[in-house]
């Protein structure tokens, strides 16, 4: 395979690659490298923090508890910071590329939030369990995750007085996408989800008394259905398979479909609904690699961290001003901005977000300063909110250069130039380029770090 | 390598831009200096008290529900028979008997949300309670009249979700001569460009070009128009004053930008909140005056208008810490030389009809008074950029 495809590849399935590696991949085949990156991806290790004092208190504690379980989990509000920054740490250093890649896909589709730490790592490993499944088994198994109930109000849709909310961001978000069924669709769907409920550790639960046993009319078939078989009609739907397919050709092909390649890709994933077959055929289509596809995509605030990241390691002494990064990119993991998610490509960048993607590499690799502020928190009083405003201030990052340049023994400038930028170059953008060819490899890599460029991916 | 080329090149490398032609014929700022009205909107962050800020101080549901929170007339600023300022709002009574203040009360909409985080999205996007936008009414206002990013400035280092539109976002800058220098280095004055790269116009890759050099070409524009002015106005020393003064700056230098917005946060008063919430009115009381004298020795008050908000109000039953929670509606103060209505819009909250939470019930939907404020001071279609029809309150 050649350098190139084997940088897009790396670039869509992972966060880019060093070129050493590159180089060692170069002697394998297109089948061979794919196929490798799935038996890695085997067996998704999951997303873990320690837990065990909250688990155990949490035992304790009945479903009626609920201030008591507010309380518990407002007290343990750090612990979504701590799975946040853990989560960066294995994406920065996981060698189980694509599920963890697919993993920040669905994270964006069946999108979710939740105080409760228990139960959103639960729904996280969700994701990570399935992330290369089967899609129906997916889209059921997510539906019964407490933290989703909670976020789409599937614990409050009873018999007596149900809740459409699931049901219409089930087919909106999840399924089907907008305008493709009726509203009377959506009531009769929320009806088969009454009752579905889950105990204090998070386990599904269906209250019987809850549940509206009688016979709905659901997208033209009648029947008594709940909601597993609510989600079979849903999925017997091609427009399922077309709205996913075109979902997942957006993320990791380009932002303009082609629907051509995306009819093709639904014609596989209707068959049985199965995600690693369908992102296999996606990585060894030719198309995949056609040039129109290549340095086309804007990286998302977190592709663009981890990129950096894993060509210089970096060690950041206070997690705190990770979180801030997040926050000033507009990508902070674990907390999307909406059920809709983040829109991704273009809306990444404003005129402030780009000057803040080009200075950073000289921020966060060459103690460069940078005059960001972190917006006030709504509960932080007033003297922490006027405090050390309007300054300049260094990031307490440490770069691991010796890291760097063991991993680039014998590397050349344009050996990394080729792998960190792959669009096409603005030519007077060459030019300059072309004039740094002597300097030395870490000053070149910032500098190449902060084009626009790097951007893209 | 030496430390210090190795920085110096690292500063050069975030500024390293060449201009394709395609953007260097790009249109950067409007030629004619744009002089028409200003809008600045401030926010109080994490939810003020409007109860305790508009006091009905004949009210006695208000004293019973806030047996150690109740302001006392003896402590306010008279301002009718029943209504009385907080003490810390000196500046806001006189720009009331100025007729330079209108008070909107008990401002809201349905099923409102108690969260900071969801009642500021709802507050910026202009949505309902259960509608999620990811654009703000200020951002969807650039966008509708085909505004430039400077057209909207946030005073801060980063941009809020109100100044965020779907293809324009508005600029975030607390410091325009750091701006400046971030984005300007003297090595861009070497930029050189003998190709055209005509092809890269429709690529996201012509798109960062294109945001690189608004950016840039922003920085400038508002650095080096802004510095023509220099206020003999003393403001107070404090964080929230040194951003209005950067405001008056920007409006008194006759920069184009159109819409403003600055916050001062720390209202999320849940305990001790007397103390607490008289220095915060205060700061953000002296503030205005401050600011207000500037604009006023430049005339530029006239065209400008006030819109100060917060999230929420909070509670009308006090806690047993001797502050409030998250509750509902709230105030909002309009500030201008030409209002049509002056004083008291509309009557006070009704205390005694609560919702089951014992929050207020709003009287009037906030997005009305952003209709207003669109229509006839922006003098654009408010249902365009609120994507919702509403009547418009009566005050600009």
């Amino acid at each position: 395979m050649i350098l190139q495809e084997i940088v897009h590849l790396y670039n869509r399935v992972g966060f880019g690659i060093s070129p050493s590696e590159a180089k060692l991949l170069q002697k394998q085949s297109r089948t061979e490298i794919v196929t490798q990156l799935f038996d890695a991806s085997r067996n998704a290790e999951p997303l873990s923090i320690e837990l065990t004092e909250l688990i155990t208190t949490l035992k304790g504690l009945k479903m009626k508890d609920r201030k008591k379980i507010r309380a518990l989990f407002k007290e343990s509000a750090k612990k979504i910071h701590e799975m946040n920054i853990a989560w960066l740490y294995k994406l920065a250093s996981t060698e189980q590329l694509l599920v963890e890649k697919m993993t920040l896909f669905w994270a964006n589709h069946f999108v979710c939030n939740d105080k409760n730490i228990v139960h959103f790592q639960d729904y996280q490993n969700t994701l990570r369990k399935h992330a290369l499944g089967n899609f129906k088994e997916f889209v059921i198994a997510i539906s019964k995750e407490a933290s989703m109930m909670k976020y789409l109000n599937t614990r409050q849709n009873k018999k007596q007085k149900p809740n459409e909310n699931f049901a219409r961001e089930l087919m909106e978000l999840f399924t089907l996408g907008r305008d493709q069924y009726s509203e009377k669709d959506i009531k009769e769907a929320a009806r088969a989800f009454t009752g579905w409920n889950h105990d204090i550790m998070g386990n599904f639960r269906l209250r019987r008394r809850q549940h509206d046993y009688g016979e709905k009319t659901f997208l033209g078939k009648t029947g008594n259905f709940d909601g597993d078989a609510i989600i079979d009609i849903i999925l017997a739907e091609k427009q399922c398979a077309q709205f996913i397919c075109e979902k997942i050709y957006r993320y990791f092909v380009n932002d303009q479909i082609d629907t051509l390649h995306v009819s093709e890709m639904t014609e596989l994933f209707y068959k049985d609904y199965d995600i690693g077959k369908l992102m296999r055929f996606v990585l060894t289509a030719d198309w995949f690699y056609d040039e129109k596809n290549i340095g086309t995509k804007i990286k998302s605030p977190v592709e663009f961290l981890i990129g950096i990241h894993r060509i210089v390691p970096m060690q950041f002494e206070k997690e705190r001003e990770l979180v801030y990064l997040q926050k000033l990119l507009g990508q902070h993991l674990l907390f999307p901005p909406n059920v809709a998610g983040w829109k991704g490509g273009r809306t990444w960048i404003n005129p402030n977000t780009m000057m803040l993607r080009l200075r950073l590499p000289s921020v966060l690799l060459a103690k460069g300063e940078i005059a960001l502020d972190e917006k006030g928190e709504f509960e932080d009083d007033f003297q922490r909110f006027n405090d050390k405003r309007n300054r300049q201030r260094r990031l307490k990052v440490t770069p691991d250069w010796e890291a760097f340049k063991l991993n680039h023994k014998n590397i050349t400038n344009k050996q990394l130039q080729e792998t960190l930028l792959v669009s096409p170059l603005n030519r007077g953008t060459k030019q300059y380029l072309d004039k740094l060819a002597d300097q030395d490899l870490p000053q070149y890599c910032i500098q190449l770090m902060s084009l626009p460029e790097y951007q893209l991916c | 390598m030496k430390r210090r080329d190795f920085l110096k090149q690292a500063s050069l490398a975030s500024t390293a831009m060449f201009l394709p032609k395609f953007v260097s014929g790009f249109n950067l700022i409007d030629d004619a200096i744009a002089t028409g009205k200003k809008l600045v909107i401030i926010q109080l962050s994490g939810g003020n008290d409007g109860l305790n800020t508009v006091v009905p101080f004949r009210n006695d549901i208000y004293y019973k529900k806030r047996p150690s929170l109740a302001q006392q007339k003896s402590n306010l600023i008279g301002i009718t028979d029943e209504i009385g300022f907080h003490e810390s709002l000196i500046a806001h009574s006189n720009l009331y008997h100025n007729g330079e203040l209108c008070v909107i009360n008990n401002v809201g909409y349905p099923n409102p949300n108690r969260s900071h985080f969801r009642a500021t999205d709802i507050w910026h996007t202009a949505s309902d309670a259960n509608e999620y936008l990811q654009s703000g009414w200020i951002g969807r206002y650039l966008d509708m009249t085909k505004s430039k990013s400077l057209d909207a400035i946030e005073v801060d280092d980063s941009l809020s979700l109100v100044m965020k539109g779907e293809t324009m976002d508005g600029i975030a800058t607390k410091n325009p001569q750091l701006f400046y220098r971030t984005t300007h280095d003297p090595y861009f004055k070497n930029v050189v460009s003998h190709h055209d790269d005509a092809h890269l116009s429709e690529h996201n890759l012509g798109y960062l070009y294109k945001t690189m050099v608004t950016a840039t070409s922003s920085a400038k524009y508002i650095y080096e128009t802004s510095k023509t002015y220099t206020t003999n106005t003393e403001y107070p020393k404090n964080e929230f004053s040194k951003q209005l003064k950067q405001v008056a700056q920007f409006i008194n230098s006759g920069l184009q930008t159109k819409v403003y917005y600055t916050s001062l946060g720390g209202f999320d008063t849940h305990a001790n909140q007397i103390n607490k919430q008289k220095r915060l009115l205060k700061i953000y009381d002296e503030a205005m005056a401050a600011f207000i004298k500037d604009l006023k020795q430049q005339d530029t008050f006239k065209d400008t208008l006030i819109l100060t908000f917060s999230e929420f109000g909070r509670r009308v039953q006090q806690n047993a810490a001797n502050g409030t929670d998250h509750g509902t509606a709230n105030q909002v103060f309009v500030i201008g030389k030409q209002l049509k209505k002056q004083g008291f819009y509309n009557p006070m909250a009704n205390l005694s009809n609560l919702d089951n939470n014992g929050d207020l019930k709003y009287d009037i939907d906030f997005r009305e008074i952003y209709t207003s404020v669109l229509n006839n001071w922006l003098e654009v279609d408010a249902s365009k950029v609120i994507n919702k029809s509403f009547a418009g309150v009566n005050i600009v």
